[in-house]
C-alpha cells in the first residue's frame, strides 16, 4: 500500500506516536526494574526516581548470588524445566499423535474428557495433589514438580500438535507402510522431524511455564535446598524492610532466559498461541 | 559369562549401601528454625553453637535450616503433613498449642527422663506456653519482649528532653513532632495484629479474655479495651502515629532508622540490625509509656519442641544442649535473651548495655492466648481494629462483633 | 477421502499410554479425589481420623460472607481485567497491523511482560506503587502529572490496592490478546478492504463491517480464554496483598489456599474449589452458547 495523500500520511505517524507512546508507558516497569538491580540499597525508592542509577553498581547480584541458596535455585529451576520441556514434548506428541492419525474406541469420550478439562482452573486441584504427593512421598522432590507440571502441560500441547499432524499429508506415511516401517518408527523418524517447528513451540511454553511456576513449588518444596527462583526471589523480600535492588537483582537473573528465548522464538510464540485461535 | 557378571554387580550394588550404614552411625538431626539467615544469631548457632555440640556428640550431626518467619508456620505444617518435617524446631511461642493439638509435638514428660530438672530451671511464664492438656510440649528457647525505643535525632530536632513516662506525656509531645514536617510521626506500628495492640489494649487496663480463656465478652469488647482502640484511632486521625497501622507505607524500623519516626516498639533484635544496617545509629531505650493499667507490654520469644518420628534419643540430646548456660549465654550475646532466671543474676546481664530495659519490661510484660486457637483469634483480633482505625465501625461496634466470634471459636476448643 | 492406515489395534494405546497414565494419576483422580474430600472434615497430619459430614463443607462455605466477597471480587477482576485486555489488545492490533516499519518491534514489546513470571511482576508493581512519594507511579502523577498533592498508599486502602492489581493483569495480558487479534487480523483478505473502499466506507466503516465480523471467532476463543483465566487470579493477590486490608481483596483461589494451607482445613478448601470450577465451566458453557451458536465452535 502506498502512502498516497497528505491525511494519510498523518494517519501512518499518529498511530506510530501512539504506538511509541504505548511501548515507552508498557516498558516503564521492566525499565525500572532493571534501573533498580544496579542501585545500592534501596530500601526506600529513591525520589525523584531514576531510570539511569547515580553510581550503578553489581553488588546487588554479588549478594543475591552469594546468600540463600539462589545459585542452587537457578540450577534447580534449570533441571527442573529442562526435564519438563522434554518430558511434555514427547508425552504430548505421542499422545497428538494418536489422536490425529488413529481410530480407536474410546477416542471421542476421551478427546472430549481432556478438552473439558482445561476449563478447570488448575490451582484448584493443589488440594488432592499435594495428598497424592505426601503419600507417594514426593514431597521436597523435583520429580513431583515435573511430572505435575507435565500432567498439566500435557493438554494443552497435545491440542496444539494434534492439529499440526492433522495438516501434514498421509503420503509419507503410507510409503513407509509400504517399506515396512511400523508405527512407532514412522512416528520417530517421519513425523517427529517434520513437526520441528511445532515441537519447539511446545518444549520452549514448556520450559517457561516450569520455570516460572510458584504456587505448587511453594507448597511442597520445603527444603531450601531444593527450592526454585520464584521461591528464592520471593525469600529476598525482608519480613521488616526490603532491599528491592536484592529482589529485582534476582528477579532480573530470573527473568533473562525467559526474555532471550522470547526474543530468539518469537516465531515459534506467535505461532503456539495463535494455533487454534485463528482459523486459517 | 556375561549373566555371572550381571549377577555379581547386582550383588554389589545390593551390598553397598549395607557397608556404608555400617560405617555411618552417626544420626542426622534436622533443627528448623527462623533465626534470620543473614544475621549474628544464625551465625553464632552455625558457626558456633551446633560444632560445640557436635565435637561432644560425636554420632550426632545437627542440620540448621532457617526459614523466613512470615512462611515458617505453613512450611512446617505442610512438611509435617506430608512426612517430611524435622526432627527439632524453634516455634513462636503463640503457635505451640496449635501444634500440639495436631497430634504432631511429643510430650516432653514421657519421652524426658529428666524433663523436671529442666523446666525448673526456666521462667514459669515462658514455660506455660508449653503446655496443652496438661502436658508439656517443649521448653522454652528464648524470651523477648517490645520496649519503646526513641530516636534521639528526632527528639533533639523537636525540642523534646525526655521519653514520655505516661500515655499522656506521649501525646503532648505529638505537636512538637509532626511540625518536622509530613512524614514525621511521633510513633509507628505495623498492623493491627496482637503483637502491635495487645501493648496498649493491656496499658489501658483491658484484656482479651477472663483468666481461663472461656469468654471474651466483657474483656475483649470492655470498657477499658475500647479506649485504647478509640486512642489509637485519634492519634492516627489526628497525624500523631503513622497511618502504617493501616498496612503499608513506610516500615517502622526504617521510618526510625531514618530519623522520621520519633519512637517505636520492638524487640532486642534490632541491636544487630541496627549494628548491620546503620552503624551511626544508636538506639534509645525506654520502658513503655504507662496508662491507667501500668506499662504493659507483651511477651514474645521461642519455644523448642520434639516432633513425632524424630529421631528422639538424639534430638533431645541437642534439646538438653539449648538449655545449657553456654547456650543460652551465647545466644543473649546476639540478642536472644536467656529463659533461665540464675543466668540473669551474672555480671554480663547486670551490666549490659541493652538488656537491662528489657529485663525490667518483662517484670509486668504478659503472654498472648495460649490457645490452639490463637492464630484464628488473633485474624478477628487484626480485622476489628482495622475496622476501627479506618473509621467503618466505632470501636465499641467492632469489638461487640470480634467478642461475639472470639467466644465461639473459644467454645469449639471447651 | 482419508487414506486409511494400517495399524494393530493396540497401537494408538501404546502411543497414548505413558502420557495418559501420568495426565490420569494428577489430573482426573485428583479431581474425583478432591470431590470425596469435600465431604470430609480432612485431617492432613498422620494419625489423625478424617470425619464424614456430608455436605456440611459446602454449607459453611455458602453461609462465609468472606467466600461471597472473595466471589465477588474475582468476578469483577474478570470483567475488569478481560475488557481493559481486549480492548486494549485490539487496538494495538489494529495500530501494529497498520504501522509501517518496526511492525515486530513492537509485537515483541507489548508481549514481554506476557513471558515475565508472575512472582517478579507482581514485586515490581507492589515496588512502583510504592507509598512514597518516589514510589514511581506516585511520582509520575504528582509531580509529573500534576493530578495529585500527596502520595497515595496504594496498598493501603482496598479501592487503590486494586487498582494496582487490575493494572498488574492488564498490562501483563494485553500483549497476548494483540498477538491473537493481530494473527487474525493478518488472515483478513486485503480485497475486502479495497472494494470497501471503493465503495466508500472510510476507517471507522470499514472496521465495524468488515474487521469485527472477521474476528468473531477469534474474539470469542479469546474471551472464553480469559474468563478462565481471570477466574484463576492468585499470585499477584497473594503476593501484593495477601487479600488484605480486611480480606476485601480476597480472591476464591487465594481464600482457598489460606483456609486449605493455613488453617488446614483442607475439605473446606475442597468444597470452595468445586464451587469454583462449577462456575467456571458454567460460564464457559454460557459463553459458547450465548456467542458461539453460528460457529462451528469445536473446542
Amino acid at each position: 500500500m502506498t502512502v498516497n495523500n497528505r491525511s494519510q500520511r498523518m494517519f501512518h505517524w499518529t498511530i506510530l506516536a501512539l504506538l511509541t507512546l504505548g511501548a515507552v508507558i508498557a516498558m516503564a516497569p521492566m525499565l525500572y526494574m532493571v534501573a533498580t538491580a544496579f542501585k545500592p540499597a534501596a530500601y526506600v525508592p529513591e525520589f525523584p526516581p531514576k531510570f539511569i542509577p547515580d553510581n550503578p553498581t553489581l553488588e546487588n547480584f554479588r549478594t543475591a548470588f552469594n546468600s540463600r541458596n539462589f545459585d542452587t535455585a537457578l540450577f534447580n529451576s534449570a533441571k527442573v524445566a529442562v526435564s519438563t520441556a522434554l518430558l511434555v514434548t514427547t508425552l504430548s506428541s505421542m499422545m497428538a499423535y494418536a489422536f490425529a492419525r488413529f481410530e480407536f474406541p474410546g477416542k471421542t469420550l476421551l478427546f472430549y474428557t481432556i478438552l473439558a478439562m482445561m476449563m478447570v482452573p488448575t490451582m484448584m486441584l493443589i488440594i488432592p495433589q499435594f495428598i497424592l504427593a505426601s503419600k507417594l512421598e514426593l514431597i521436597n522432590s523435583h520429580t513431583g514438580l515435573v511430572l505435575v507440571y507435565t500432567a498439566g502441560g500435557l493438554a494443552f500441547n497435545m491440542f496444539l500438535l494434534r492439529g499440526f499432524f492433522e495438516s501434514l499429508p498421509y503420503e509419507l506415511e503410507e510409503a513407509a507402510l509400504i517399506d515396512g516401517a511400523n508405527q512407532f518408527v514412522i512416528f520417530w523418524r517421519i513425523m517427529l522431524p517434520l513437526a520441528r517447528p511445532a515441537l519447539s513451540t511446545v518444549g520452549v511454553f514448556s520450559f517457561l511455564g516450569a520455570w516460572d511456576e510458584y504456587i505448587w513449588a511453594l507448597t511442597v518444596l520445603t527444603d531450601p535446598a531444593k527450592r526454585t527462583l520464584p521461591i528464592a526471589i520471593q525469600n529476598f523480600r525482608g519480613t521488616r524492610a526490603t532491599d528491592w535492588g536484592l529482589v529485582f537483582a534476582a528477579s532480573l537473573t530470573a527473568v533473562v532466559p525467559t526474555v532471550l528465548l522470547f526474543v530468539f522464538f518469537q516465531r515459534y510464540f506467535v505461532q503456539g498461541i495463535t494455533t487454534g485461535a485463528v482459523k486459517k | 559369562m556375561k549373566a555371572k557378571l550381571l549377577v555379581l554387580v547386582l550383588i554389589a550394588a545390593l551390598a553397598l549401601p549395607a557397608f556404608a550404614h555400617a560405617q555411618d552411625d552417626v544420626v542426622t538431626v534436622e533443627f528448623w528454625h527462623t533465626y534470620n539467615e543473614v544475621s549474628p544469631e544464625n551465625e553464632m548457632l552455625v558457626n558456633t553453637l551446633i560444632p560445640m555440640f557436635e565435637a561432644e556428640h560425636p554420632n550426632i550431626k545437627v542440620e540448621s535450616v532457617p526459614f523466613p518467619y512470615g512462611e515458617f508456620r505453613q512450611t512446617i505444617l505442610t512438611a509435617l503433613a506430608g512426612g517430611e518435617g524435622p526432627d527439632l524446631a524453634r516455634l513462636d511461642i503463640i503457635w505451640s498449642p496449635e501444634f500440639a493439638s495436631l497430634g504432631v509435638l511429643l510430650p516432653l514428660e514421657d519421652v524426658m527422663p529428666d524433663y523436671a530438672d529442666y523446666a525448673d530451671a526456666v521462667f514459669a511464664g515462658p514455660l506455660s506456653t508449653n503446655v496443652y492438656e496438661g502436658q508439656h510440649y517443649g521448653l522454652p528457647l528464648d524470651t523477648n519482649t517490645r520496649v519503646f525505643m526513641y530516636n534521639s535525632t528526632v527528639y533533639e530536632q523537636a525540642g523534646i528532653a525526655e521519653p514520655p513516662a505516661t500515655i499522656d506525656d506521649l501525646v503532648a509531645q505529638c505537636d512538637a513532632v509532626t511540625a518536622l514536617g509530613e512524614d514525621y510521626y511521633i510513633f509507628s506500628d505495623g498492623g493491627t495484629y496482637g503483637w502491635a495492640v495487645l501493648p496498649w489494649i493491656w496499658s489501658f487496663g483491658g484484656s482479651l479474655t477472663d483468666g481461663a480463656m472461656t469468654t471474651s465478652t466483657g474483656y475483649v469488647n470492655g470498657e477499658e479495651t475500647v479506649a485504647a482502640y478509640e486512642f489509637l484511632k485519634d492519634m492516627i486521625d489526628s497525624g500523631c502515629f503513622s497511618p502504617s497501622f493501616l498496612g503499608g507505607g513506610m516500615d517502622s524500623g526504617t521510618g526510625y532508622f531514618t530519623n522520621l519516626f520519633a519512637s517505636i516498639m520492638d524487640g532486642p533484635w534490632m541491636f544487630p540490625i541496627a549494628e548491620a544496617q546503620y552503624p551511626d545509629f544508636t538506639i534509645q531505650t525506654a520502658l513503655l509509656p504507662a496508662g491507667v493499667g501500668g506499662s504493659i507490654s507483651v511477651v514474645g520469644g521461642e519455644n523448642i519442641a520434639l516432633f513425632v518420628d524424630s529421631e528422639t534419643e538424639a534430638a533431645l540430646e541437642f534439646l538438653r544442649f539449648t538449655q545449657s548456660d553456654e547456650y543460652q549465654l551465647k545466644m543473649s550475646e546476639v540478642g536472644q535473651l536467656t529463659v533461665k532466671p540464675a543466668l540473669l543474676e551474672s555480671d554480663y546481664f547486670q551490666n549490659h548495655s541493652y538488656y537491662g530495659t528489657f529485663l525490667q519490661q518483662l517484670k509486668t510484660a504478659r503472654a498472648r492466648l495460649p490457645h490452639p486457637a490463637w492464630s484464628q483469634i488473633e485474624e478477628v483480633l487484626t480485622d476489628a481494629g482495622q475496622l476501627i482505625l479506618r473509621g467503618e465501625a466505632s470501636a465499641q461496634e467492632a469489638l461487640d462483633m470480634a467478642a461475639e466470634e472470639i467466644d465461639g471459636l473459644l467454645a469449639e476448643y471447651e | 477421502m482419508r487414506a486409511k492406515l494400517h495399524y494393530r489395534w493396540y497401537t494408538p494405546y501404546l502411543f497414548l499410554l505413558p502420557g495418559l497414565a501420568l495426565y490420569v494419576l494428577w489430573m482426573i483422580y485428583p479431581l474425583g479425589y478432591e470431590f470425596y474430600i469435600s465431604f470430609f472434615d480432612w485431617k492432613i497430619m498422620p494419625g489423625q481420623t478424617s470425619e464424614f459430614i456430608g455436605w456440611a463443607n459446602y454449607q459453611r462455605v455458602l453461609d462465609d460472607k468472606n467466600f461471597w466477597l472473595a466471589l465477588e471480587n474475582t468476578v469483577r477482576y474478570t470483567a475488569v481485567t478481560v475488557i481493559g485486555q481486549m480492548v486494549i489488545g485490539l487496538g494495538l492490533a489494529v495500530m501494529v497491523h497498520r504501522v509501517f516499519i518496526a511492525k515486530r518491534l513492537f509485537r515483541g514489546i507489548y508481549y514481554l511482560p506476557v513471558v515475565t513470571s508472575w512472582v517478579v511482576v507482581s514485586f515490581l508493581f507492589q515496588f512502583i506503587f510504592s507509598a512514597h512519594r518516589g514510589g514511581l507511579v506516585n511520582y509520575t502523577l504528582i509531580d509529573v502529572l500534576h493530578m495529585l498533592d500527596e502520595p497515595v498508599n496504594w496498598i493501603g486502602e482496598t479501592n487503590t490496592a486494586w487498582i494496582i492489581i487490575y493494572s498488574l493483569g492488564i498490562w501483563k495480558g494485553m500483549g497476548w490478546t494483540m498477538v491473537i487479534f493481530l494473527a487474525a487480523l493478518q488472515g483478513i483478505p486485503p480485497e475486502l478492504y479495497e472494494s470497501a473502499a471503493i465503495d466508500g466506507a472510510g476507517e471507522i466503516g470499514q472496521f465495524r463491517f468488515i474487521t469485527l465480523p472477521m474476528i468473531r471467532r477469534t474474539t470469542l476463543f479469546i474471551l472464553v480464554a480469559l474468563v478462565i483465566g481471570g477466574f484463576q487470579v492468585f499470585i499477584s493477590v497473594y503476593l501484593i496483598t495477601g487479600g488484605g486490608p480486611l480480606h476485601r481483596t480476597e480472591v476464591v483461589l487465594s481464600y482457598m489456599y489460606d483456609r486449605s494451607f493455613d488453617r488446614l482445613w483442607f475439605g473446606y478448601g475442597a468444597a470452595i474449589s468445586y464451587i469454583l470450577a462449577a462456575i467456571v465451566v458454567l460460564v464457559s458453557f454460557g459463553q459458547l452458547r450465548l456467542f458461539g451458536q453460528s460457529d462451528d465452535a469445536d473446542y
